[in-house]
């Protein structure tokens, strides 16, 4: 599916500048990604949780 | 004449900067024809970005795309005030986004608190038929579109492994809804309980099959049986050949597939050989929906949504709620496979519908794995 011009380049603007964590709280993102690597990913799981 | 492939290859799509960068090429070159968005990972977001706003909408404009769900713990034994708000705010992003349809996962979580835990499954009864049913009824009126559940990877016997579909069947009917097969939970059950596809893929409703997802996973060793390895369901690596192959065997066995859609976990999307993988896969994907495109003119079975007009008091298991208690407490305490078989061998699940005693050894020593990965 074709998807305008300009919406793609808010994404990739908006990925770029957007280091969105989605299991976490935006506000409080206090340690780097090395640290959070345990039990609890960065990115949230979605599926995948087996 | 309208020209839209009657089966769409799709995108797990979520707020995430990982799984972004690496769809964006696909993106721009217009070959995501829908995107599956997990709606429930977002609501701690203070605000959502405009541009993912745009995102959703171009998609939901064109029917094309799927909200799905992972928290609403839809069998757990007592209903709680998270699931009531999970339903108030799938209300509210209904009413604001155009979905397709609107998925959960089958099973509950282990977690004491919302987002913390991982679905594992409960015994297939009448009681937990009538709570499931239930609760995807409530899903149904909440959000007034077709529903669907997906099968899950994780099971602890054979006999289960053959009785899921039938039982996914039954949960879904009452709100006509359909099943979404995800053919790498599929493929962990055949390996892990050495099922052949052709016996296992039989006793799914295929008529009901509307999506398919497919995803890569891990092994991992077992202590009991060291020369034996688990499949596990964990979206952190490329899809195997073998899920490309079941996928390529399935779609021809099921009559109503609209979607196709490619999962994977954004932390596992961090490298440049990673996001180009990611590209590989789904291009193969792209390929197989292309060469089963069903002939033009295929009538679409649109699962419209069923619900109580009149619906009762919440359906509750308090039994049920207390063993899932038991269960992940020493499911997400216990330190050893033997601590946890005795623990279990002496709680309020022994000798029930869970038939714990005929629990695969490895399968529990896992159980002991997931849990205890997703507790807070």
């Amino acid at each position: 599916m074709k998807l305008p011009k300009v919406l793609l380049s808010a994404i990739a603007v908006g990925v770029a500048v957007q280091a969105t964590t989605s299991c976490g709280s935006k506000k409080s993102d206090p340690k780097p990604k090395t640290e959070q690597q345990g039990k609890e990913p960065m990115n949230c799981p979605g599926c995948g949780l087996g | 004449m309208n020209s839209r492939p009657q089966i769409l290859a799709a995108l797990a799509c979520n707020l995430d900067a990982d799984i972004l960068a690496a769809a964006l090429p696909l993106l721009e070159a217009g070959r995501v024809e829908a995107i599956e968005w997990s709606f429930d990972a977002l609501f701690w977001a203070e605000q959502v970005p405009d541009w993912f706003e745009s995102l959703l909408d171009a998609y939901g404009s064109e029917q094309r795309l799927l909200g799905h769900g992972v928290y609403f713990s839809l069998l757990s034994g007592r209903w709680t005030r998270a699931q009531q708000q999970w339903l108030a705010q799938l209300r509210q992003l209904a009413a604001r986004f155009s979905f397709a349809h609107i998925t959960e996962h089958f099973g509950f979580f282990t977690g004491q608190n919302f987002h913390h835990g991982a679905p594992l499954p409960i015994p297939y009864s009448a009681s937990t038929l009538r709570l499931g049913c239930d609760r995807l009824g409530r899903l149904a009126e909440a959000c007034r579109c077709p529903v669907g559940l997906e099968n899950l990877a994780f099971a602890y016997s054979l006999e289960e492994v053959k009785r899921h579909g039938e039982f996914l069947d039954q949960l879904v009917a009452p709100v006509n809804g359909f099943i979404i097969l995800d053919l790498h939970n599929l493929y962990c059950q055949l390996h892990n309980f050495s099922v052949d596809y052709d016996d296992l893929i039989r006793l799914y409703p295929l008529d009901r099959v509307r999506e398919i997802h497919i995803s890569g996973g891990s092994w991992e060793a077992s202590a009991l049986e060291p020369t034996r390895k688990i499949r596990r369901d964990t979206h952190d690596e490329a899809v195997p050949d073998e899920v490309f192959g079941l996928l390529a065997r399935t779609m021809p066995r099921c009559p109503n597939l609209k979607y196709v859609v490619l999962e994977q976990l954004g932390n596992a999307l961090q490298t440049e050989a990673s996001r180009r993988q990611f590209g590989r896969d789904f291009g193969r994907l792209e390929a197989l929906v292309q060469q089963h495109q069903p002939a033009p003119g295929r009538p679409e079975r649109l699962f419209l949504p069923q619900w109580p007009q009149q619906p009762g008091a919440v359906a509750e298991d308090l039994r049920l709620h207390e063993q899932q208690q038991q269960l992940s407490q020493i499911l997400e305490t216990s330190r050893s496979y033997e601590e946890a078989r005795q623990r279990l061998h002496a709680s309020a699940l022994a000798h029930t519908d869970w038939e714990l005693e005929r629990w695969a050894p490895p399968m529990l020593e896992t159980a002991l794995s997931i849990a205890q990965k997703w507790k807070k």
